[in-house]
């Protein structure tokens, strides 16, 4: 646990942090997120005194720890950044090392501990203990650049955007990963980004600042659902909130009973069902979904039954999906529901759009 | 070990090796059987009554060339790395405009001009050679210490800072091993040109490997010259084919 108190940064006369509290509780992964310039970058390098304090306190663990030499503050707390800064002329063994070293362990702790952290962000050993970082692609050199900050097994990380100069492809696979190593480690970190999208994926808890000040600490959803003020409702992005909101809703939250039915129904039952529900599965022998009566956006005022639509593997859902990918299957799809199946293939429910609009402002009445 | 096998290193850019080798040995055949050549020189200049330089051995004379540089070399390369490491650090920034310009005073101010002043100063002789070939050697020195570590990429400072590196550890694990191929690349231009210079420490005295071209100058002795440049010359490439085997060491990346 790290607690931020009244954390303030002047640079000749210009105040850049402005009396910023916050306490990261043991295992959050809490992320400083704000516009250029808010001071989210210097908060976070304040919390190593990679940035000297003007005034405030930093308590970690319960321990006071403002006045300690910043050199041993920082060999308990991990770093990492978006340049990464790999030692050029050390291996990557050596490079994710230091730390260990520093504090004097035994050369046989520090080459498992190696080990266990390549194994960690599944770095074959054997490969890559001994290559040089220019041998290293992007994502790769991240990972021991995390490894790095890891090492010494801190308790709490901070991490300055460290996925910003990544393409999209590796900073989506690393962005997993770290979500990963958080939950095996249950480390407690703190994370700078700008990309909103990163924060709602990583984040415990989202700290929005602007101006140097610390506009709104909250969890993700609840700042979606109460925004402290209009900047950050505009920084969340007024657009696409609703979306973004779903980022962090599952399938298993909006899951509904599936009106279902026997492919060897007849005209009739189905009929039944599609009067008291507009729409109907069709589930083979093993109860797998195999067609859909009615639910089709562009026969909405047709007859349901007129057209049968053989279930499309893209439209399956499963409980662990993310609420925005399923709506984008519907969307992509032309339907109005999906179906939800369980590891087997089998039908367990689905997800509607209508769904989607119910709980989403029960969500916002609560 | 098959012939193959033996030879490997050769093909593997070991050629250079192989011509320090023999540059090396043809440079200390020179020296020791200088005399050995008499018949060479008096084919070459049949006008001259003594077409070999005999006055002193040419070993002694380059032994005291060597002493030269490498006194006035180890004087610059200290002074220069401590100035360079001195203006880089916090303390010493707002120093290093001060520091580049009197280096670079020292370098175009002519030897032979550093002589005139210091002789009358320090008297004949080594002195005032050492003084005068220490100031025209100190740039490079200077200029690749702080170019050196201004290689240093940023992020890797903070990286070390952020690892919880003292000052110092950040200094000799990170800075100097990263900025040493380019400090040693000063050290190289440094040394060659004080290999050349220190011919001119004849004029004032001080015994090295220009007296016998000085005597030849003004004996008008052409093969004297010939043979105190031609030693001087291979001293200069063997050294300097020796410092670029040194860089390579330290290439990363």
């Amino acid at each position: 646990m790290i607690e931020l108190q009244g954390l303030t940064k002047v640079y000749g006369g210009k105040t850049v942090v402005d009396d910023v509290s916050l306490t990261v509780g043991q295992g959050e992964f809490c992320v400083l997120i704000g516009p250029s310039g808010c001071g989210k970058s210097t908060t976070l390098k304040m919390v190593n005194r990679l940035v000297p304090l003007t005034s405030g306190r930093i308590v970690l663990d319960g321990e006071d720890v403002t006045t300690l030499p910043a050199e041993q503050l920082r060999r308990r707390i991990g770093y990492a950044i978006q340049s990464i800064g790999l030692f050029p002329h050390w291996t990557v063994a050596e490079n994710i090392a230091v730390v260990p070293k520093l504090l004097k362990w035994p050369k046989a702790r520090i080459a498992d501990r190696v080990e266990e952290l390549l194994a960690l962000f599944q770095l074959d050993a054997a490969e890559f203990r001994d290559k040089y970082p220019h041998q290293l692609s992007g994502g790769q050199a991240q990972r021991v650049g995390v490894a790095r900050a890891l090492a010494a097994d801190p308790s709490v990380m901070l991490m300055d955007e460290p996925f910003g100069a990544l393409d999209p492809i590796t900073r989506d696979v690393l962005q997993a990963e770290l979500a990963r190593v958080h939950r095996e480690t249950g480390k407690t970190i703190i994370f700078v980004t700008h990309d909103m999208d990163e924060a709602l994926k990583l984040a415990t808890r989202i700290a929005i600042l602007n101006e140097g000040r610390l506009v709104q600490y909250d969890r993700p959803i609840e700042l979606m659902f109460e925004p402290a003020d209009d900047f950050v409702r505009d920084f969340l992005g007024k657009a696409d909130l609703g979306l973004k909101l779903l980022t962090r809703r599952w399938v298993h939250q909006y899951v509904a009973p599936a009106p279902w039915a026997d492919r060897k129904a007849s005209m009739g039952e189905l009929r039944d069902i599609v009067a008291s529900h507009g729409h109907v599965w069709l589930v083979d022998g093993e109860g797998r979904p195999e067609g859909l009566f009615g639910a089709r956006l562009w026969r909405a005022d047709g007859d349901p039954l007129g057209e049968l639509s053989r279930v499309h593997p893209d439209w399956m859902a499963t409980p662990d999906m993310s609420m925005k990918e399923a709506l984008s299957r519907m969307v992509w799809r032309r339907i109005l529901a999906l179906p939800v199946v369980d590891e087997q293939g089998r039908l367990s429910g689905e997800v509607t759009m209508a769904g989607v609009m119910g709980r989403q402002s029960e969500g916002q009445a609560a | 070990m098959t012939q193959a096998a033996a030879f490997a290193p050769l093909r593997r850019g070991g050629g250079r090796g192989v011509l320090l080798v023999v540059l090396t040995a043809v440079l200390v055949g020179l020296v020791l059987f200088m005399e050995e050549l008499e018949p060479l020189f008096r084919a070459w200049f049949p006008d001259l009554d003594n077409p070999l330089y005999r006055r002193e051995t040419f070993l002694r004379l380059t032994l005291d060339h060597i002493v030269l540089v490498l006194v006035s070399s180890a004087i610059s390369v200290s002074v220069g790395v401590a100035a360079g490491l001195f203006v880089t650090r916090r303390a010493g920034r707002e120093f290093e405009p001060m520091v580049s310009a009197i280096s670079a005073i020292g370098q175009t101010f002519p030897p032979a001009a550093v002589l005139a002043i210091v002789v009358p100063l320090a008297g004949f002789g080594f002195v005032p050679t050492i003084v005068a070939l220490t100031l025209y050697g100190l740039l490079p020195v200077v200029q690749n210490t702080i170019a050196g570590l201004g290689t240093v990429p940023p992020a890797t400072l903070e990286a070390a800072r952020g690892t919880g590196m003292s000052p110092r550890q950040i200094l000799l694990r990170v800075e100097l091993p990263l900025a040493m191929r380019v400090i040693i690349a000063g050290v190289r231009v440094s040394v060659i040109i004080n290999i050349g210079t220190a011919t001119i420490g004849s004029t004032v005295g001080a015994q090295s490997l220009g007296t016998p071209i000085i005597a030849g100058l003004v004996g008008d002795n052409i093969a004297y010259v010939i043979q105190g440049a031609a030693v001087v010359g291979l001293l200069a490439i063997v050294t300097d084919m020796a410092f670029e085997r040194l860089e390579r060491r330290f290439t990363f990346g």
